[in-house]
Parts: C-alpha cells; sequence; structure tokens
C-alpha cells in the first residue's frame, strides 16, 4: 500500500509549553483514532532552535551552517507523519483530521518506493 | 489530411470508441499513461487502415483488441529494458464501459489537480483529442502542454489518485467539481462577446452529452446541458458580419438555432423535475436563458419571470454577479431609473468592467451624458478580454463628445 508523508505546516511554537496543552491533547486523539494507517512522525521544536547545513563547493567542501530554518515562512513545518493509505483520497481524508490542518496546512506526499 | 465528411466522421467514430476503450485499458493496466500509449497507437492504426479495408463490424473491439497487444508489447518492453519480470496483466474481466467512463470523469475532474490541467486532461482522454490539438485548443504551447498532461499522468500515478466513482456521499461534491471544469471549457469556446473558439464549445457539450448518458438522473447535469445548449443556439447571431460582437438585444433571433432552443428547453423542465427539493443552479440559469430563447423579440422578454429566476438562483447562489444580472433585469422591466439604483445597491464589484458598463448603458438612457461617459471610462480602465474591451469602446463612442 502506498505511503505518505503528511507534512504539518503551521504557527511556529514551542509545543512543549503549557499553553498548548489543549493542542496536545488534539493531537493525541489524533494520533489514537488513526493508529491504524501512522506509521511513524515527530513533532518539532520551533524554528528558532533550527540549524541549516550547507557544504560550499559540493562533497568534501566547507560546512557552512546558518542559524534558523531553510526558509523563514509565516508558517513553519512543525511536524510530520508517516501514514500508509489506500490511496489519495484515503489519505486526504486523514490529513484533514490532523489538528495543523485546521488552522494551519497539511501538505500531503507520496513516499517513494524503491522496492527492495 | 483530407478533410472530407467521410473522413471526419471516421476521425469522430475513432475518437469516440476510443474513448471508451481507453477508459476500460486503465483500469485493467492500472496506469494512464500506458494506457494512453497503446490507445493512441490503435487509434493511428485504425485511421491507417480503416479508410483503406473498410470499418470493421465492431470498431469498439478491434481498437480494443489493438490497444491491448500495444499495451502488452510496451510492459514487455519496459520489462526486457529493466531486467525485470513482466508483472502479468489481467486485460479480460466484465465489461463495466459506463463505470469506467465515469471513473475516467471523476479522475480527470479530481480536485487533486490543478482546474487547468483538469481541463487539458479532459480534453485529451474524454474528448480524445490528441496533445498538438489540445495545445492548439487551450492556446498553449505544445511543449507546455505535452509537459502538463506528463505531470499530470504521472501525479495520478504517483499520488496514488484513485480510478473509482466517488462514493454517494461524496459524489454531489465531486460532480460539481466535474461540472464547473466542464463548463470553465463551455466558456473558453464561448467567450463574452462572440464565440471565439467554437470547437471548444462543441467539446463541452459533447462530454456533457457523455455525462447526461453516465448520469441520466442528475438535475445539474440536465441544467448545465440546457445551459450550453440554450447559450450556444445564439453562436451565429452573436456576432456581425464583421465578427463584431452583437448584443442580445440586437441579434437577429431569426438566426438562433431552433433545434438546440427545443432540446433546451425540453431539459429546463426534465431539471425542475428533478430538483423538486433545492432549485439546481445550472437548471435555474437555463431557466433564465430558456426566457431569452422563447421570446420572439427581445421587446417580448418576460422580464417578471427572468426576475422571479434571478430570485431562485439567489437563494442557491449568492454571488455578486448575479445580483449584478438580476440588476440590470431590473432596469428592463421598470426603467433605467429603477435599474441604476439596483445596480449601486450591488457592492464587491469595482473590478468588474460589465458592472460599470451596465452602469453606463443606464446613465446613457437616462440622458446623463457626462456619468456614462465616466462609467465606461471605468470599465475600459480595467483588464479583460480584447473583444469585450472592443466592444466596449464602440460602444462608448455613443456618447463621447
Amino acid at each position: 500500500m502506498p505511503q505518505y508523508a503528511a507534512l504539518i505546516y503551521s504557527a511556529d511554537v514551542d509545543w512543549t509549553l503549557p499553553e498548548y496543552g489543549d493542542e496536545m491533547k488534539e493531537y493525541n486523539a489524533f494520533g489514537e483514532a488513526a493508529a491504524a494507517v501512522i506509521r511513524g512522525g515527530a513533532a518539532l521544536y520551533q524554528t528558532s532552535t533550527a540549524t541549516t547545513v550547507r557544504v560550499q563547493g559540493g562533497k568534501g567542501g566547507d560546512v557552512v551552517t546558518s542559524d534558523g530554518p531553510y526558509a523563514e515562512t509565516k508558517e513553519a513545518l512543525t511536524g510530520f507523519y508517516l501514514i500508509e493509505c489506500a490511496d489519495l483520497d484515503e489519505a486526504v481524508k486523514i490529513a484533514a483530521t490532523i489538528p495543523g490542518a485546521w488552522d494551519g496546512a497539511v501538505e500531503v506526499r507520496p513516499v517513494i518506493d524503491f522496492g527492495g | 489530411m483530407p478533410l472530407d465528411p467521410a473522413h471526419a466522421a471516421l476521425v469522430r467514430l475513432v475518437r469516440d470508441e476510443g474513448t471508451r476503450v481507453l477508459a476500460t485499458l486503465i483500469r485493467q493496466v492500472g496506469d494512464v499513461a500506458l494506457a494512453e500509449d497503446a490507445v493512441q497507437d490503435a487509434t493511428v492504426r485504425a485511421l491507417e487502415t480503416w479508410p483503406r479495408d473498410g470499418v470493421p463490424d465492431e470498431p469498439r473491439a478491434w481498437l480494443t483488441v489493438a490497444a491491448r497487444r500495444r499495451a502488452i508489447d510496451i510492459v514487455r518492453r519496459e520489462a526486457a529494458r529493466t531486467g525485470k519480470e513482466a508483472a502479468a496483466m489481467e486485460l479480460t474481466g466484465p465489461p463495466e464501459e459506463q463505470d469506467d467512463l465515469l471513473r475516467l470523469v471523476f479522475t480527470c475532474c479530481h480536485p487533486a489537480l490543478a482546474v487547468e490541467t483538469q481541463v487539458a486532461l479532459a480534453l485529451r482522454t474524454l474528448c480524445g483529442l490528441t496533445t498538438p490539438e489540445v495545445a492548439r485548443a487551450l492556446l498553449v504551447p505544445e511543449a507546455t502542454m505535452t509537459k502538463r498532461l506528463t505531470r499530470a499522468k504521472q501525479k495520478i500515478a504517483r499520488a496514488g489518485i484513485p480510478y473509482r466513482v466517488p462514493d454517494d456521499h461524496e459524489l454531489p461534491e465531486r460532480l460539481r467539481g466535474v461540472l464547473s471544469t466542464v463548463y470553465l471549457l463551455f466558456n473558453e469556446g464561448y467567450g463574452p462577446t462572440a464565440t471565439p473558439r467554437p470547437a471548444l464549445v462543441d467539446e463541452a457539450v459533447r462530454l456533457t452529452r457523455l455525462l447526461r448518458e453516465l448520469m441520466p438522473g442528475e438535475a445539474s447535469v440536465l441544467g448545465l446541458l440546457a445551459l450550453e445548449l440554450l447559450l450556444d443556439s445564439r453562436r451565429d447571431a452573436r456576432h456581425d458580419a464583421d465578427g463584431r460582437p452583437v448584443l442580445l438585444a440586437d441579434q437577429d433571433r431569426g438566426r438562433w438555432r431552433a433545434e438546440l432552443v427545443q432540446e433546451g428547453v425540453i431539459l429546463v423542465g426534465e431539471g425542475l423535475r428533478r430538483s423538486p427539493d433545492r432549485p439546481d443552479p445550472y437548471v435555474v440559469q437555463a431557466a433564465i436563458a430558456a426566457c431569452h430563447a422563447l421570446a420572439p423579440r427581445y421587446a417580448d422578454t418576460d422580464w417578471t419571470a427572468v426576475l422571479s429566476w434571478y430570485d431562485v438562483l439567489l437563494a442557491v447562489a449568492d454571488t455578486p454577479v448575479v445580483r449584478l444580472n438580476r440588476a440590470v433585469a431590473v432596469g428592463e422591466r421598470d426603467g433605467p431609473a429603477a435599474g441604476l439604483a439596483a445596480i449601486d445597491a450591488v457592492t464587491g464589484l469595482d473590478d468588474y468592467p460589465l458592472r460599470h458598463a451596465s452602469r453606463a448603458e443606464l446613465l446613457a438612457r437616462l440622458g446623463h451624458t457626462a456619468d456614462a461617459r465616466a462609467a465606461y471610462a471605468a470599465a475600459l480602465a480595467l483588464p479583460q478580454d480584447a473583444a469585450q474591451l472592443a466592444h466596449l469602446r464602440r460602444r462608448a463612442e455613443r456618447v463621447s463628445p
């Protein structure tokens, strides 16, 4: 069955703060409801904790790091799930129940199956 | 290629049958691009051999066999190239032609595809146009269209857009999406003023007829078909000998195509009977078009009936443009001053050229020449279709000093 990454773009906040407890409860509820299709996933710390790495001049070149995310956007990548669904319609249905889709957006991307 | 009627009919037959063969083959091979290549090959061969050997007794069966053979060839060759075992293909099974066509409709018009992609895919697969024909029809360079269609088929395959008819509870919303794509295609061809691309209108009507065949009881499908036929009945009267647009009020109604009007009016009645609980927006728009179609002269238009239909339409599809059109009808029934007041009460259309143009027409009728000029200037300053712009310029000249 095809797998999809559900990439959650929402307000760039610190999910560990108690004020996000209600949202966390909603995510827990989603995790239970969709347990049958969830194959993995994680919540991410804020983009202010991100480090972006580039190697100048290609492989073996100078490692250059910058403080912050790859792209500064109003809504940030704040977490993701790996889900397994029969088709895109089913994946969209699941994505619509991820709390991040209610005030942000969830990008559904098919995962490459290299066969193996 | 000779364009004699016999050959045109043959091309038409191959395209229509090819669509049905394609719809089934996609289900059997599970891949839009592969099935399309195979059917394309079969149709090309049909167009080469049929004029010489005669049309086979069962053209669809002929195309089916040719396309299946070709599909198996393609899969075997691909397997040989990659050194992988060719997956066995189940190319038989019960015929589900109607269902397969419906599956194809809903896959091509899937909401995960951009609307312009849906339109291109529908022309390519459901109408059977070749990629260069789709490119020409939609005024897009051929290379761009090839890329767009390839990406679309790739997305269908990779993202897992299903090849199935939506469940009952999703069907109304998905059908709305399909119909708005088909109506968009119609309007691309019909244009705001003078039917710039009649071939697209023909394809849209053909597609709507196909939907009616597949979903005979759907009021919205009946309504869309009625609306398209009633609008298209005016095709030959919408422009003068020089190709300039002619307004509804000034059209030679003797040039309206009576058989389309008649079919459209019958469909409106059927659509109304099929939607007793909740009026369908397409059926109601078709009813308004029927009011115009049934008036022998513009002066005979039953504006009270038109206004009632607009009130029904507002109840199910309240948009500023519908409000504007209703206001224009008020102007026709109750005079320009009433119409102007009605238009001024419509908000949210400052960037819509026809709002300013409609005000200008009524102001001119009231003899407020300076105000009419200003309103025309406001309409002309907004971005719009070139033919409509030229038309508004000519209208504006009547009040220029």
